[in-house]
């Protein structure tokens, strides 16, 4: 498989709200929003106490922005309130794929703030931290702390260059501020019973922070004034390759996800690289709608949207993909461990046309191993990621299997470099 | 009462699979299989035997 040089990928792309920008108020496009415009535009949160929050949370349907799209009432219900109770405002993302949030963070800093700030209130606590890894957006939230009279609710952590995918993961999170290795326990414990130093924690991604400020902004009833009734408000989402729009879009929930992604030819990939490919045919008339596209098989992840240019290798682009993946696992749980760097081996022999039927049904097989067989959902999600690509592209295993299509691999997913 | 496998802990020795290969078996890559479901009266006794076996102390049986 010839190998370009992968294009430097854009680290800004562009922000853009589709209908009603509420996130996005403000920041025409690339405009850090201050905080005198912030308030100008929304005004001051509510202040709600801990079950008035958690039912308004309930009556928005609030679902977390992270990946797993966890109901946040449920998790905001479940945790302790009080002086000892932690907040951690997750904005890692790890996702190489995905830019919203250090996006929302840059240019919206003062909603994710308020969000941070509305739990705080409503759960008792001063202790807020978040963990952050863009330098632009830590550069962002350090100034929007110094315009705002709370400024001391804050502490910003900015993770280092090692932190990687699993390190964002919740409890590999609050682990890591606690001073321990930046990777899960092997013993499944909730943050909410015993997270950041063995204090109860609400741990939440930075979008989900600023859609609970929203929530405490507009009132239930103008929130969920767009969107799907099943789902309501907007989400954020990154789009990219062969498609009409490509950025970081505020979109209202409910919109058929082929409209964001066009009708090109290329497969397409719903959710990231803990995500599922799929084909435009098979998309449907699907909407984005966070309950239906995981009872489709697609879920929406940290809502990473990718339809694949024509002129780049699926195959080579899915094979440098996984290596990437199996270089992501922490390690820790052997079927992870061997598990992946032996899948992204078969995958590259099948992408160089080395291995053709034999090494689709290994490399299915070796997919069917990873599943619940270990701390975190890596090895989950990496085999999903593969398994639904091969069952996507079987035109191009055929191609493959007599040497290859041709194409090179232009590296439109960004893989970074290690 | 179900079967939790710390992953972290798990080096593949293998006991567990001979010790209650009613409920675990190994996989092709060493590592243990947990069959899924409730486990039957008859396998409490061998899977706390593999729990007290396993070398790493990976393995667990929880109460639902």
């Amino acid at each position: 498989m010839t190998v370009l040089h992968p294009p430097a990928p854009a680290t800004r792309p562009p922000a853009i709200a589709l209908g009603s920008a509420r996130l996005l108020a403000g920041t025409r496009g690339d405009h850090p929003v201050s905080h005198a415009e912030h308030t100008a535009i929304h005004g001051h949160p509510r202040r709600l106490d801990h079950s008035a929050l958690v039912a308004d949370l309930e009556r928005v349907r609030l679902l977390g922005r992270g990946g797993a799209g966890f109901p946040v009432a449920v998790k905001l219900a479940g945790t302790p309130s009080g002086p000892r109770t932690e907040i951690v405002v997750n904005g890692s993302e790890g996702e190489p794929a995905s830019f919203k949030d250090r996006t929302l963070m840059r240019l919206a800093p003062h909603l994710v703030l308020d969000g941070a700030a509305v739990v705080a209130g409503a759960l008792r606590t001063r202790r807020v931290q978040l963990l952050v890894h863009d330098a632009d957006a830590v550069e962002a939230l350090e100034a929007a702390r110094a315009e705002r009279p709370d400024a001391d609710l804050f502490s910003i952590v900015r993770t280092g260059a090692d932190h990687g995918f699993v390190s964002g993961e919740i409890r590999a999170v609050t682990r890591a501020l606690s001073g321990g290795p930046a990777v899960p326990p092997g013993r499944r414990v909730l943050p909410a019973v015993s997270g950041v130093d063995g204090r109860p924690t609400f741990a939440s991604n930075a979008e989900t922070f600023a859609q609970i400020a929203l929530v405490a902004l507009l009132g239930t009833t103008a929130y969920a004034g767009v969107g799907s009734p099943v789902e309501p408000g907007t989400t954020l989402v990154t789009v990219f390759g062969e498609v009409p729009r490509a950025g970081v879009l505020e979109v209202p929930t409910g919109l058929p996800v082929a409209g964001l992604l066009g009708d090109g030819p290329g497969p397409v990939l719903v959710g990231g690289y803990h995500g599922a490919w799929t084909t435009c045919a098979d998309l449907g008339d699907l909407r984005l709608i966070r309950a239906d596209l995981k009872a489709a098989g697609l879920p929406l992840g940290a809502g990473v949207l990718v339809r694949l240019p024509a002129d780049t290798c699926p195959l080579g682009e899915v094979a440098r993909v996984t290596r990437w993946l199996a270089g992501e696992s922490a390690g820790q749980c052997g079927p992870c461990h061997f598990g992946l760097p032996a899948l992204a081996e078969v995958v590259e022999a099948i992408a160089t046309g080395r291995e053709g039927a034999a090494g689709v049904d290994r490399a299915l097989r070796l997919t069917g191993l990873l599943p619940g067989r270990g701390a975190c959902a890596h090895p989950d999600g990496s085999a999903a990621f593969v398994a639904s690509a091969l069952r996507t592209l079987p035109d191009e295993l055929e191609a493959h299997r007599h040497g290859g299509c041709g194409r090179p691999v232009r590296g439109v997913l960004p893989v970074p470099a290690r | 009462m179900h079967v939790e496998i710390d992953w972290t802990r798990c080096d593949g020795h293998g006991l567990c699979a001979r010790l209650a290969p009613e409920m675990i078996e190994l996989a092709e890559d060493g590592f243990p299989i947990v069959r899924r479901g409730q486990v039957p009266d008859a396998a409490v006794v061998h899977l706390k035997r593999a729990a007290t076996a396993c070398p790493q102390l990976a393995l667990r049986l929880v109460k639902d």
